[in-house]
Parts: C-alpha cells; structure tokens; sequence
C-alpha cells in the first residue's frame, strides 16, 4: 500500500488552447487526481482525450489554463523561474518517439550529460562517470557515450531517453506511450527495464499510454480519461474485472486479446463513431454520443456525471454505472 | 479441397543497396485458398509488407524479385508483363495500407478517387461509377454516403478515412485483399469496427484476406491461418488455434510469451527477446533467429533450419522445437 500522503496532486486543472476566431479546443478540463509515492499510474483514453496534455501539464512543460498542481505540497503553477526550475530536477518525461526525442548532433554522453550541465551539477570526469554509470544502469554499453544517436536501434534510443530521465534523479516520471512506437519482442525489455528501475530508485511513475493491456500490467492504478476528462479510476485489477463506466468497459472489449479461441466468445462493446472534437464536447456527459446505455436527453444529455467513489477506491463519472456489464 | 487463388513459390525479393544486397525476403512459401483470412505477422523488417508488395510487384527500386513463383489462379505475376499487372491490379487483387491520408489524394473527394478506381478496370457511365462509389461507402458504413461521397478526405476522421481504402479495395469486387497494417494507426475502439468490418466482408463477399500486422491480438480476432515472419523467412505457419495454443518456434512462442495480456494474471515480469532483429545485409550464420534464441543447440550456428511438419498442418523451422524445448527431462540435448 503507498504511502497515503500523495507526491503530486492536481486541483481542477484546465487546460484551453485557442483555436481561432474565439474557439478553444478543451483539451484538459477540470482534471482533479493524486499519485502516490512509488506508485505507478496509468492515463489510458483514445487519441485526442487530453492525456498527453495532462502529462505535460504536470511536468510544468505546458502552463495550465486555471487549477493547481501540487508537489511535494508545494503548488508549482504558483512558481516562477529559479524556483520552478528547482522543481523541474524532481519530474522528467520519457516520450514516445526515440527518433524526434534525441538531438542528433548531439552525441549520447552529451545528451546524457546535459540535464547534469543545466543544473551545474557535475563536471569533468565525475560528469563522464555519472554519464557511464547511467548507461550501465538501462542496459547500454557505458563505452558508447561517444556514439551518435542514429548508431542505435529504436530500443537502444528508448533507453538512452530513460538515462537521460534518470540523470538528475527524479521523483516522478512522466512517461509519455514509452512503447507504443517499439517491436513487440523489444517492447517487453523496455517495461521489464523500467520495473527495475522503479524498484532500485524508487521512483514514481505516471505511464500514459492507448493499450490497456500493457497499463494494465505495469500500473498499480488506472485512470481513464475521455475528451479531457478522467471518466474512472481505480485499482488496475478492478477496473478490469469490474468497470464502472460504459466508456472502459467498450475500451477493454475491443482490445484483442491473443488467443483465437477466447477471441472469439467475446462479446464487444462496439462504439459507434469516433471521439467528438473537443472544440465543442457534447453537452452533459460527454459520452453519451457514443454510450451504448445513455439514457437521453435526461439525464446524460444534460447533466454532467461528478466522479465519485462507486466502490472502494473505485471512482467513475457515469449515473448508470451499476448498469455497466461485468468484464469479458 | 479448394484450388489456391494464390500460391508463393520460394519469393525471394532483395534489395540492391550501396551497403551491399538486403535479403529481406528470402524463399517465402504459402498458398491461399479462396475465402481464406492469412494473417502475416512479424517485426518491422522481416519482410511481411515486402512479401505484400511483391505480390503486387510494386517493389520499388532498388528493390527486385530475384527468384520464386508468384501464382494468381495458376499465372505467374513475376513474369507477366506490366501491362498483365496492372490488369491484375486494383481488380483481382486490391490492397490498403497502413496510414489512410497518405494514401488518399487530399485535392480529390472520396467519391472521386473511388469512382477512378472502378474505372480502371471497366467503361461505366459517370453516373453509374457514383452510384457505385455511394453503394460501397454504404457498404462500409459510412453514414450519409449520398453526401460524405462528395467529401475531401480531410473530412473524414482516420477510421472513416481507413473505411473509405476499404470501399476502394473493394471498388472491383477482388478476391484477394491484401491489408497491411489496416489498424495500426488507429485507436482501438476503431481498430475493433475495422476488423468488424473486414470479418463481414470476408463472409459476405468471400474474398479471402492477407493482414500483415505485428498484432497478435488482431490476427486472433480475424485470421483462420497464420504465417510468423522473421528476418525474410516463414519461421511457423499454421491454423490461428494450433500457433496460439501449441507453437513449436522458440520466436513465435516469445513472442506470445512477451505481451502483457488482458486477461492474464497480472504477472511481474514479462519474457523479453534479448538483442535486436538481425541486420539482412549479413544474417547470421544457421538459423536467423539462433542469435535471440534461448532454446538454440549447436546446430542452430551452422545448419540453416527448413520449414518441417510439426503437428496439424503446422509447420515450423527450428531444430529444437518448444515441444523438445520444454520437456522436462532434458532431451532437447539428444
């Protein structure tokens, strides 16, 4: 059980990008959560729910629109400059893409070592063996640090952003679908790699990410957000065996699962369309364009569902939860 | 049973670099029968959208079929001339791919291109091709056909986009069609309509499918057949329920053994491949696979395994097996 005073936690945070003549597109709105220390959490939702968005947000990469972010008790949408940068040190990101997300000019001890030279921590020969012992600890060569970027492979990349992350030992990383752009046998090295470092460093991990089934494994909680909302959350066990929102339940139906035979008794959840545009979410619930047991217009149409406890530590935002069917 | 529609003949298609001659792929054989859903699976690199596209022949340069068979109903598409191609093309075999807007003219509507592309293979009045063009979007559910017809495909979302390839594919009533990674770009509630869609199609309109994708989920949820690629080689192929449930290659095996499952325990580690796919310029000596392979015995190094019966219709490469592999008594080493 984590430590029940949470390391970071969000107060109703909103986030509008303008979009012209006056629109926005609301792509976080009032997104209230708390992670825990040496907890993982999940953020799953299709393209387009705000999940990359959150993410950004809660590492200060992005200014929020209103709403508060605390960390460590401190909140950091108050901070500016100096004092903000300290915080940055405490969150880094791990993106999804480890071609755009490496400078190639740069060689990889450089890229490895820069976090280090932006805080003046660490010169010199301690710089260079900080930098190798990082590359020992993902899995690399520590005699590489010389190489460019394009000399390694997708996983060997990953891997190289994940040291780069490590560097000023954070407390919490944000990473951004750190798999979704890797081969399925190297997919596995990267989750088992980051579960050892969880364990070693005791870190705190926010994993975003659009398969369930790899969230599933390496999260202790899930949220699931939908068109800027979170929608549920809850232990990553439960939410599976028992989701209390139509919107998870549709989610956990269409992912395949890899055995023909299971495959094939399974019942899906079909949605009909795609996620509405968040330049003009729907009104009320804002899934109740594509929920399968909305009652309309009254209330779904009109009224928006509060996130609220369904059952221990178990909170969805839907008025006919207990009508959502069971798992599988 | 039935006569294959299709039958690959040891293809064998490399690719002329300056680093030297890529192998990416080296002696493929399969036969589709009519009807049939064959799922190509593999990592990016082993040769599965190769495999696709020189069925097609449209291997771009410096790419070419150096050797093999490719049979359509008993001809050989590699000796044909291009204008038997193109014959073949769009009409008898259709393809889609992966990413639906690149493969889509923005400046042209839906309709447009839908309409070009049952005009291709016959004179039909324009009036006659839209109403076709609006019969497949309806086919494909596409809502409002009579009007998204006339639609940019910026209009459409990525799943309507992904349909509108589809109704395109199907524009000539094909009896092959070829899906490369149909889903991939999109999210999987869409992905989950798209395969919906396919399976229909498939009954429907009996035309068989290949879908080359690195999903084992959706090859599960779609395929009756399955064919696993690795390093331009068919390291296993058989019916989906004998390669889920009892597969006898050490790769399609951890391959299985390395994705998170949704209905699994939550177990703590997951197997993973060490090392990375080889490089096709140089593949290693022996079995391709030997350098990853938990499982390899000396045999592996130096003697290149071929496909050899291994159950039910199911044929695998590797001298070891997973049914030797994981006896418990030790006689892998025998």
């Amino acid at each position: 059980m984590p430590d029940r005073t949470p390391l970071l936690r969000a107060e109703n945070v909103v986030k509008h990008f303008p979009a012209g003549l006056g629109a926005s597109v609301k792509a976080v709105e009032n997104v209230s959560l708390e992670i825990y220390p040496g907890e993982t959490v999940g953020l799953v939702g299709e393209s387009g729910c705000g999940k990359s968005t959150l993410g950004r947000l809660i590492t200060q990469l992005l200014p929020v629109t209103s709403g508060n972010i605390f960390f460590d008790g401190v909140d950091l949408t108050k901070l500016r400059g100096e004092k903000l940068r300290q915080y940055r040190r405490q969150l880094q990101m791990i993106f999804q893409d480890p071609y755009s997300s490496l400078n190639p000019r740069m060689t990889v001890g450089d890229i490895i070592a820069e976090p280090l030279e932006n805080f003046g921590l660490l010169r010199g020969r301690a710089k260079d063996q900080r930098v190798q012992e990082l590359l020992k600890i993902v899995g690399l060569n520590p005699y590489f640090n010389n190489r460019y970027p394009h000399e390694f492979s997708g996983g060997q990349r990953q891997r190289i952003g994940i040291a780069r992350a490590l560097a000023l030992r954070p407390k919490l990383i944000v990473a951004d679908e750190p798999i979704s752009a890797l081969d399925v046998s190297i997919q596995a090295q990267i989750i088992n790699l980051m579960e050892d470092l969880q364990k070693e460093f005791q870190l705190t991990y926010l994993f975003i990410a659009h398969d369930l089934s790899v969230v599933r494994h390496i999260s202790d909680r899930v949220m699931v957000m939908y068109l800027g909302k979170i929608v549920e959350v809850a232990d990553s066990v439960e939410i599976y065996r028992n989701p209390r929102h139509p919107y998870t339940k549709a989610l956990l139906s269409a992912i395949p699962i890899p055995d023909p035979e299971i495959q094939s008794k399974r019942r899906i959840v079909a949605l009909t369309g795609e996620i509405p545009s968040p330049v003009n979410p729907p009104s009320g619930c804002r899934f109740h364009t594509r929920c399968p047991i909305a009652q309309l217009p009254t209330p779904c149409a009109d009224q928006e569902p509060p996130l609220e406890d369904k059952a221990r530590d178990h909170r969805a935002a839907c008025f006919f939860s207990e009508k959502v069917p069971v798992a599988v | 049973m039935s006569q294959p529609v299709l039958q690959l003949k040891g293809l064998k298609t490399q690719f002329f670099t300056d680093d030297g001659v890529v192998q990416a792929v080296d002696g493929v054989s399969f036969d589709l029968h009519p009807g049939e859903t064959l799922g190509i699976v593999g990592e990016s690199g082993c040769g599965k959208s190769v495999t696709a596209l020189s069925i097609l022949r449209l291997v771009q340069e410096p790419g070419r079929i150096v050797n093999g068979q490719i049979l359509f109903r008993g001809d050989d598409i590699v000796t044909m001339s291009d204008e038997e191609v193109r014959e073949i093309r769009g009409k008898d075999i259709a393809m889609i791919f992966q990413d639906p807007l690149s493969s889509l003219n923005p400046v042209l509507t839906v309709g447009f291109q839908i309409e070009e592309a049952i005009e291709a293979h016959r004179k039909v009045p324009t009036k006659m091709a839209l109403s076709r063009a609006v019969e497949l979007l309806k086919q494909v559910r596409i809502p409002a056909a009579e009007s998204r017809v006339h639609d940019y495909p910026h209009q459409f979302s990525g799943g309507m986009r992904q349909r509108a390839m589809i109704a395109m594919g199907l524009a000539n009533a094909p009896s092959i069609l070829i899906a490369d990674e149909p889903t991939t770009a999109l999210d999987v509630t869409v992905q989950a309509q798209i395969l919906e869609l396919l399976r229909d199609l498939n009954r429907d309109l009996n035309t068989a499918i290949i879908l080359i994708t690195h999903n084992m989920g959706v090859v599960a949820s779609l395929c009756t057949r399955v064919l696993v690629m690795y390093a331009g080689r068919v390291v296993e192929q058989g019916p989906v329920e004998r390669i889920f449930k009892d597969p006898q290659h050490p790769y399609t095996w951890s391959l299985l053994q390395s994705i998170p499952r949704l209905d699994s325990d939550r177990h703590d580690r997951l197997l993973s491949i060490e090392g990375f796919p080889p490089d096709l310029i140089r593949p290693p000596h022996g079995c391709r696979f030997n350098p990853r392979c938990q499982f390899k015995i000396d045999r592996c190094l130096h003697d290149d395994p071929a496909l050899m019966n291994v159950g039910p219709d199911q044929d695998a490469a590797c001298w070891v097996t997973m049914r030797r592999a994981l006896a418990p008594n030790g006689e892998r080493r025998a």
